[in-house]
């Protein structure tokens, strides 16, 4: 076989491989981004029960509540796009946030077992999406360290791949789970 | 569970007319070891020498000599030092276990079962030999915890038919349940290819295991840098490993300060630290007095047991209820 040849072949295995590797980061953030959606539909089907629960005692958050169902009906709107999705996660997430900090000033609110039974499956809600939202943030770094690297960047260039953006990951998820705090009763 | 202060108390103020009887023994020990061994030593010296000349210097013959010599002088010195380690066993090791908490038994001449190792998927390869003692099973909070001295290993045979034993693992084992549910098998293992490629090429090795899962690469650098993380689930992998329990590994890494092997199978938890020596061993030729030899026995007690609470294993806040 004259040298040439070689070259070529070799050089077409290589783009093989670069395309194959690219698309599958692609499609790696793809997969990863439908299992943050399952875990986000899940603590949206968990709003309705919450917000009838503690509504009858809430009288001075309810905008924090209308809030919350106002946010939930929007994320139900068919064909948002995904950075909307994120945008919508991190507003939920302070908005849960505030409610659960405000039940601790209503005693029978702690003491109701279907509102305690509802902190428990949003905790292991917000589990779930914390490391759904890690998982993602790994995969779009993997593919927008693939756009940016050489030799790779070029391919990418060629395919027309766009840079994706990352999930903000808030400090305060950072921190140790405060289970006293959670559960003070 | 008691703390090591708790224990060390313990140690020094109930155990120590138990101790001075033990130092004893001891002291009586190692000199009929001592006295036997210089003159077994002088014996088979003499009788090499005597083989050495009889067969015209037949260098296998000596070497033949040197090789059963040394065997049974092996034997002899575990059968001379035998009754004083399990006297430590029952007196000493039993004692503490039961004094750190009361709902834990201690079997001295057993250990972890071979399946649960196989299960751990900590090694890709089924050992061919396995072995070990010092059992310790139990509830720790209510989490059933069971562990021993491990040793695994794996058979070797070349061309001539000569078998030979190489060491997969040795050291302690621990199985205890997980407080999380999770389906898939997550494995944490230290990180060699990382350490020893730097990183460009060890994480090139690493998501090119073909015996492994997955490589998941976590957002801890610290982590990162001591661990290699596979799962068969990405997701789920960080479910299992939070930030919190990265922190909480890398800490009980050094606090072993010997190579932490992790897995996440089935429910359970599977630790393995690699010490490469059999654990809670009375050695004759040290004094249990000695506030350095005890205290190793304490944290590595203290350490094993304690890692229900150490990793949280006793807070079943999720799903787990």
């Amino acid at each position: 076989m004259s040298t040439p040849l070689i070259i070529i072949i070799v050089l077409v295995i290589i783009i093989i491989l670069m395309y194959n590797s690219l698309v599958a980061k692609k499609n790696q953030v793809d997969n990863i981004f439908a299992s943050v959606d399952t875990q986000l539909k899940k603590r949206y089907d968990l709003i309705p029960n919450l917000v009838a629960s503690v509504s009858k005692y809430m009288e001075h958050e309810k905008s924090i509540l209308n809030e919350v169902t106002k946010l939930r009906a929007e994320a139900n709107k068919p064909n948002i796009s995904n950075e909307h999705k994120m945008a919508l996660d991190s507003k939920m997430s302070a908005a849960l946030g505030s409610i659960m900090v405000a039940v601790e000033n209503y005693p029978e609110l702690k003491a109701n077992e279907n509102v305690l039974h509802l902190q428990h499956s949003l905790n292991e809600v917000e589990a779930q999406i914390a490391a759904a939202r890690r998982a993602y943030n790994q995969a779009v770094t993997d593919y927008n360290n693939a756009l940016e690297q050489i030799p790779t960047n070029i391919l990418a260039n060629i395919m027309h791949y766009q840079p994706k953006k990352v999930f903000e990951i808030d400090e305060s998820e950072r921190k140790n789970v405060n289970v006293k705090e959670l559960f003070n009763t | 569970m008691k703390s090591i202060s708790e224990l060390t108390d313990f140690y020094y103020k109930t155990l120590y007319p138990v101790l001075k009887e033990l130092e004893k023994e001891r002291e009586a020990v190692k000199k009929r070891v001592i006295k036997l061994g210089i003159s077994y030593l002088l014996i088979a010296a003499f009788t090499g020498l005597l083989i050495l000349r009889q067969s015209n210097r037949q260098i296998d013959m000596f070497l033949f000599f040197c090789f059963a010599a040394f065997t049974l002088g092996a034997i002899l010195y575990k059968y001379l030092v035998k009754g004083y380690k399990s006297t430590f066993k029952e007196k000493i090791i039993a004692p503490l276990i039961k004094e750190l908490d009361e709902n834990l038994e201690y079997l001295p001449q057993q250990h972890v079962n071979e399946t649960y190792f196989t299960r751990s998927r900590l090694f890709t390869s089924r050992p061919d030999r396995v072995s070990g003692n010092d059992y310790i099973h139990g509830k720790i909070d209510g989490v059933p915890i069971q562990l021993s001295d491990f040793h695994a290993e794996k058979r070797h045979q070349d061309s001539k038919n000569n078998t030979s034993w190489t060491t997969m693992f040795q050291g302690l084992f621990i199985v205890s349940e997980f407080n999380k549910n999770f389906k898939g098998q997550t494995v944490v293992l230290p990180d060699r290819a990382q350490s020893t490629f730097g990183d460009l090429v060890g994480n090139w090795l690493q998501s090119n295991n073909f015996s492994r899962n997955e490589l998941v690469k976590m957002d801890n650098p610290e982590f990162e840098k001591e661990f290699v993380v596979y799962s068969t689930d990405q997701v789920e992998a960080r479910y299992i490993l939070t930030h919190m329990l990265m922190q909480k590994l890398l800490h009980y890494k050094k606090e072993s300060k010997h190579p932490l092997y992790a897995s996440f199978v089935g429910g359970n938890i599977y630790l393995a630290i690699a010490y490469n020596k059999d654990l809670f061993e009375a050695s004759v030729f040290h004094s249990l007095l000695k506030y350095k030899i005890a205290m190793e026995y304490l944290k590595t007690l203290h350490l094993a047991v304690g890692v229900v609470k150490e990793l949280n294993l006793n807070k079943k806040l999720w799903s787990k209820i």
